[in-house]
């Protein structure tokens, strides 16, 4: 056992490096993101802001190759996705897309231990490592009570954790979290991103997450791009990137943004009424 | 806190869950071989002419290497036994495990509860293909087998291919697509079928009696024919029962674990075909097994596909060879379709099984 925990252990140094280079996408005719070059480094938090059809989920499909790119590369430590076998990329990426759905008569352990897909052959079957795997992942994000329930009964939330801890079971190098506090109430938001949080400082796992809430978005991640219409409008720390100028210009709201009572980060607090036109 | 200390050894926690499909697929399965045996036995002791039990385990345990039973039976005995009743049993349960096994599978690929094994096209294409060989009985001694199989075969395959040609969308094979251009091009198939029966004049009984499927004609040349594309096609689909769990979550979610879905996809389609198409194409187009025995397995024995696909190859080959038995027998010397006596045995037990366990099983 302590054998397998160093290797476990070694595999967790091993961070990778994501870029987007000149990255164009569309659904059929429609191009939603539009020549995107950016980096992730290694072992970093990146958040994708910007407002609703801005682009955001679609990079998360490029990123896993669900998606092919109209033009551009994605490649990760220097080598192009396209070149990566989908069960090698399943190692290396893992993705918690925005409103999983999950069949609905399996049991939540199945569902997580479904995580160990890309590591098991076609003739393998899933063996006590891997379901201490999953066991463990469910306890970190707090499902281990649900294991046994099938999914169908489970509330938006649940789901949420357990599709988190699929993705913690499947081992990647990085995790692309799609929107994944959108189902969850204010408590269970700052458990997940603490969570998530957690993972990039301790397991030095570098993170990709789109979120809609700003201010999350500010005390959570390391650095952020502002996305509008598909191309970069901004990037940098929260503090560069969530500025009255920025906000205003991309979501048409104006003088909104105020520090943080306690740590001072940028916080975007809304007022009735107060809205106009995106048009400056 | 940070990685590059050395953490202390953990202490494993043993998992207290255990996976529904091994607790009971080891049990299930030697159980539903001990009934397959029993049944298959029993139909074939019991017919027209009255066997007794033990002869019949005899004159079978005779056939067999370094066993010593001298025969004490008369040759019509053996005759029957072997020449008619044995290959008609095995048959039947080779085409209940085929129909039975691809409907498992094209619900699982397709996600979809009401998807059967002629959903996509191969029932209509195999009737196309047997009525044209009524129609036009040439003899063609190449072949090695009858001109309406061979041409029913032909007649499933070929319109699976265009129905697949048709729906696929550059490298990729929307779902709802193949669906509906196998909806569609069955349609069409099928009305042309409608035509050519009604025009068909004499040839009309042998042609109705054979979409509804009988096994009154079997053959252990049929038995060779066929045992080769079910034994592959079990195999393969049951080696691909993991990633088809896996599929069950939507096709995005499966790619991003890791599943080359299209090939998975592609592969499932082609070995549920080709064994639908070589069942039917000799028995005609039985239908109900393919899509209910799926069911009864799943309210029984739960989605998990690594134990749904092989309860379903021994279910589908006991309920066959049960319900050709109550064909052949119920109105002896009268013989009914496989078909009729599929959907009068199986609708009741599926209807109870229904009701009985009420909660939400499908998908």
């Amino acid at each position: 056992m302590s054998v397998t925990n160093r290797k476990d252990n070694e595999r967790d140094l091993l961070v990778i490096k994501l870029e987007a280079e000149k990255l164009s996408l569309a659904y059929n005719h429609s191009v939603v993101v539009k020549e995107l070059t950016f980096q992730v480094a290694p072992g970093e938090m990146l958040g994708l802001i910007g407002p609703n059809g801005s682009g955001k989920s679609t990079v998360i499909k490029a990123f896993s190759h669900v998606i092919l790119p109209r033009s551009g590369k994605i490649l990760i430590d220097g080598k192009d996705i396209a070149r990566i076998p989908r069960p090698e990329l399943a190692r290396l990426i893992g993705v918690v897309p925005q409103m999983p759905l999950l069949p609905s008569t399996f049991t939540a352990f199945e569902i997580v231990l479904m995580g160990r897909t890309p590591h098991l052959g076609l003739f393998q079957t899933e063996g006590t490592r891997d379901m201490e795997i999953s066991w463990q992942a469910m306890g970190r994000t707090n499902t281990q009570s649900l294991a046994e329930r099938k999914v169908g009964e489970l509330s938006g939330g649940e789901i949420q954790r357990l599709v988190i801890a699929r993705v913690l079971t499947q081992q990647p190098k990085a995790i692309l979290l799609d929107e994944p506090t959108s189902n969850l109430d204010i408590n269970h938001q700052v458990e997940i991103l603490d969570l998530i949080k957690s993972l990039c400082r301790e397991d030095n796992q570098t993170v990709v997450i789109t979120l809609h809430d700003l201010n999350l978005a500010a005390q959570y991640c390391d650095r952020l791009l502002l996305l509008k219409n598909g191309q970069l409008h901004a990037q940098g720390t929260p503090a560069e990137v969530i500025n009255a100028k920025n906000i205003e210009e991309v979501y048409g709201a104006e003088g909104c943004v105020y520090a943080h009572p306690v740590n001072g980060l940028p916080t975007v607090l809304l007022q009735a009424g107060n809205r106009r036109n995106g048009k400056k | 806190m940070s990685s590059n200390q050395v953490k202390p050894p953990r202490i494993e926690p043993a998992v207290p869950v255990r996976l529904p499909h091994r607790r009971r697929r080891a049990f299930g399965i030697l159980g539903l071989l001990l009934v397959l045996g029993v049944v298959g036995a029993f139909a074939t002791a019991v017919g027209s002419v009255q066997i007794p039990f033990l002869t019949i385990l005899q004159v079978m345990f005779s056939k067999l290497p370094l066993v010593g039973i001298t025969p004490n039976w008369p040759e019509t005995t053996e005759t029957i036994v072997l020449a008619i009743r044995l290959p008609r049993v095995i048959l039947a349960g080779l085409v209940g495990a085929a129909l039975s096994l691809a409907g498992a599978t094209y619900q699982g690929l397709f996600r979809n509860p009401l998807a059967d094994p002629y959903l996509i096209g191969v029932a209509q294409g195999a009737a196309l293909g047997a009525v044209t060989g009524f129609l036009f009985p040439f003899d063609w001694p190449g072949i090695g087998v009858g001109i309406i199989p061979f041409l029913a075969f032909i007649g499933a395959v070929l319109s699976v291919a265009i129905v697949y040609l048709l729906a696929r969308v550059g490298k990729t094979l929307p779902v709802t697509t193949l669906i509906l251009a196998g909806v569609a091009l069955g349609a069409l198939f099928g009305s042309i079928v409608s035509f050519l029966v009604i025009t068909s004049g004499q040839a009309m009984q042998g042609i109705i009696f054979w979409l509804m499927g009988s096994f009154s004609l079997s053959k252990w040349s049929e038995v060779q024919v066929i045992l080769p594309y079910v034994a592959v096609g079990v195999v393969v689909i049951l080696l691909y029962s993991r990633p088809l769990n896996v599929m069950q979550l939507d096709e995005e979610q499966a790619q991003q674990l890791g599943i080359n879905v299209e090939r998975v996809k592609l592969i499932l389609l082609i070995a549920a075909t080709l064994i639908t198409a070589a069942a039917v194409s000799f028995v005609g187009t039985i239908g109900f097994v393919g899509i209910i025995i799926p069911h009864v397995v799943r309210l029984i024995w739960g989605p998990d596909n690594r134990i749904l696909l092989p309860m379903s190859v021994l279910t589908g080959a006991i309920f066959m060879v049960s319900a050709d038995l109550v064909a052949r027998t119920l109105l002896s010397p009268m013989e009914l379709p496989v078909g009729i006596v599929t959907a009068v045995c199986g609708a009741p037990f599926f209807l109870y099984l229904l009701r009985r366990k009420k909660r939400a099983v499908f998908f």
